[in-house]
């Protein structure tokens, strides 16, 4: 299959007079059509950069941009609108502007001089609105939705613009969890069902890892490229945060804070209630897998009628029952300032 | 679509009864029989009514009209060009770079050359004056903006080109002597009456390339609104665009300033007041929309401005600013939302 983007030797970054300031170089990535791509790194890393140079919002310090075998530069303005669209990060605010009306600013590169909406593109408009599900808001202000409704409607309006592919910098960025998952879900869908080709960058690690085909990770002097999995086996994913507190647990996928264990304790138990025990013993600063196998404590998970009990036994042999697990913590965390 | 259209001919046809009325009104009481004949005859009876009529308050409403509109194109375009609501064609020092080159005229030049200038030559010289003073400075801000992307950038230089072409002309006002000086500020107070037949020659056309040019920036002003970014990323040609709205601002707000002296606060007052009319933001509608209500706004100010029977004519850019700060008060107040356009 054909490469729907490739670049050759790209350099991207800033030009400032005779200065130039080189943030990633020489890049040659491949993207194949319908794939959704999260692109991943710290702040000033260069994402943004990257994708300003991507969507030719500036041009790039060495090489070259390919879209469907064709250099962007050699791309007349409105031919490449109706090739690529770009959502920023920037929110809009326009009085007196509805969700319908702003998604018909994508239809601007197909309408005449006068930005007269012809039928056909009224009809582009609806379907981009019902495309993102926000048929019951269409002729609500955008000043007065929500942020991530906000976000839904400037996904419409690139949706109208009609492009193969779609490049977002941070869609997720002012969003609560849950719309940050429904919006990249929502990215990840119109791959599958349009064909779409998307690019976005975003601090949500987590979130890219369960919905992009692939992950462009930006680290200083390195870039990373593969399925999230495929990542994660080649402990790449790790390995960005080898500077930082966190810790990627590669058998969970998940992330957390690196502590030292302040005890041990033994801890038996099964099921669901065993695995949340010990991620509350863990916050409070006990692991519970001790090489040398000397615990502190012993705890075990029981349940008796439909009830759970956490019986704790101390050293000197006496035991405590707890009805919760913040009695638990709450019994065991001046145990721990103490030692 | 339907309610635009009511509001759009509520509009007109208020406009053309205030047009009426400013025919009507003035210094000079003339009846109404006589006004009537002497615009479809050109003969009001007595020949000072005539002269009246047709050489003074009939160039005098035209002019009203033709610079409340192009004032108030003019605001709505900066403003959705900067996307700030405070910008007019003030803001940007057009007013001000128009000032300086009537300045170097009437103080300048004619104190240090020692010609004086008289009549309808010195006139010209002063339209002439304004306008490259009003592109020289628009054109510095356009190489500027071909060199600094941001936005706000361009618009505090603006505001600093201004006060620079401020602060030379006081200088060349302390140098000046008496008459010249007096003759000056004459100028900057503004008066629609200056403009007489032979000037509405080149005023209606001068208007009128700045109206057409901005009839073809409606959609580029449209992809302006969100931003350059956005707006390049739908196709727009972000330079060209600048440059056309930029070119038809300064013919528009630097032709009105050079005939009839500075007027503020018609071009920031205006766009706001058509944006809460028609509660839209397609500058399709706010263009046209401004055209109409721009030209009301400035007939009434001139008919504020003129004590029938008292012979007293005030500054036209007093009444404008008298009526322009409130509305911009008014605004900020009634739903502060003038922190966006």
């Amino acid at each position: 299959m054909k490469p729907i983007i490739e670049t050759s030797l790209l350099s991207v970054g800033y030009r400032n007079g005779t200065q130039t300031r080189e943030i990633i170089s020489e890049l040659n990535v491949s993207v194949n059509r319908g794939e959704l791509i999260g692109i991943i790194g710290q702040n000033g890393i260069g994402k943004s950069t990257l994708l300003r140079t991507l969507t030719q919002l500036q041009p790039p310090l060495k090489g070259n941009v390919l879209i469907d075998g064709k250099d962007i530069a050699h791309f007349p303005k409105n031919e490449f609108a109706r090739k690529v669209s770009f959502v920023s990060t920037e929110i809009i605010r326009l009085n007196h502007c509805t969700v319908r009306e702003l998604v018909a600013f994508g239809r601007y590169p197909y309408t005449n001089w006068f930005g007269k909406l012809t039928q056909e593109d009224e009809l582009a408009v609806s379907e981009a609105i019902g495309m993102v599900g926000m048929n019951n808001l269409a002729h609500r202000h955008i000043n007065e939705i929500s942020d991530g409704e906000r976000q839904r409607a400037m996904i419409a309006r690139s949706l109208a613009q009609d492009t193969d592919i779609i490049v977002l910098d941070e869609p997720t960025a002012f969003l609560d969890m849950p719309n940050k998952f429904e919006v990249v879900h929502l990215l990840c869908e119109l791959t599958r069902k349009k064909q779409k080709t998307i690019l976005f960058s975003s601090h949500d690690l987590n979130i890219a890892m369960k919905e992009a085909d692939r992950l462009w990770l930006i680290m200083p002097d390195t870039f990373l490229d593969g399925a999230p999995e495929d990542l994660v086996l080649q402990h790449s994913i790790s390995k960005i945060f080898e500077q930082t507190r966190l810790k990627f647990d590669s058998r969970k996928g998940e992330f957390s804070i690196r502590r030292k264990p302040v005890g041990y304790c033994q801890l038996t138990g099964k099921g669901t209630p065993l695995i949340w025990t010990k991620k509350a013993l863990e916050r409070i600063g006990f692991d519970t897998e001790s090489e040398t196998g000397d615990y502190a404590f012993d705890i075990d998970v029981i349940e008796i009628s439909h009830s759970l009990f956490w019986d704790l036994k101390l050293p000197n042999g006496s035991g405590l029952r707890f009805a919760s697990i913040y009695e638990l913590t709450t019994f065991l965390k001046p145990t721990i300032t103490s030692k | 679509m339907k309610k635009n259209l009511v509001i759009f001919s509520t509009l007109t046809i208020s406009l053309l009864g205030v047009f009426v009325a400013d025919l009507f009104w003035g210094s000079v009481h003339i009846p109404v029989k006589n006004i009537l004949q002497a615009l479809l005859w050109g003969n009001g009876g007595k020949e000072e009514w005539t002269l009246i009529v047709l050489d003074f308050r009939l160039p005098k409403a035209l002019t009203a009209v033709l610079a409340g509109s192009a004032l108030s194109i003019s605001g709505l375009q900066m403003q959705t060009m900067f996307r700030n609501p405070l910008a007019g064609p003030y803001t940007l020092g057009i007013s001000s770079g128009a000032s300086l080159g009537v300045a170097f005229v009437l103080l300048g030049f004619s104190s240090v050359l020692g010609f004086h200038l008289d009549g309808i030559a010195a006139n010209w010289v002063i339209v002439i004056s304004a306008w490259l003073g009003a592109g020289a400075v628009l054109l510095l801000i356009f190489l500027v903006s071909l060199r600094i992307n941001d936005i706000m950038t361009i618009l505090i230089l603006g505001i600093m080109f201004g006060s620079v072409s401020t602060a030379i002309v006081s200088v060349l006002q302390y140098f000046s002597n008496e008459v010249l000086l007096k003759s000056f500020l004459v100028w900057t107070m503004g008066s629609l009456g200056n403009v007489s037949g032979t000037h509405l020659w080149v005023l209606l056309p001068s208007v009128g390339i700045g109206l057409i040019i901005s009839l073809l920036t409606i959609k580029m002003l449209n992809l302006m609104l969100l931003g350059e970014n956005y707006a390049r990323s739908m196709g727009l040609n972000v330079n060209l665009a600048r440059f056309l709205i930029f070119f038809s601002t300064s013919i528009l707000a630097g032709s009105i300033t050079a005939f009839c002296g500075p007027i503020g606060f018609i071009g920031i007052a205006v766009p706001h007041i058509c944006r809460m009319l028609f509660k839209t933001s397609d500058q399709k509608v706010l263009l046209f929309a401004c055209i109409v209500v721009g030209a009301m706004l400035m007939l009434v100010s001139d008919l504020i401005s003129q004590i029938p029977g008292s012979g007293m004519v005030l500054p036209i850019n007093t009444v404008t600013a008298l009526l322009g700060i409130p509305v911009v008060i008014w605004i900020i107040f009634r739903n502060q939302r003038i922190s966006s356009i």
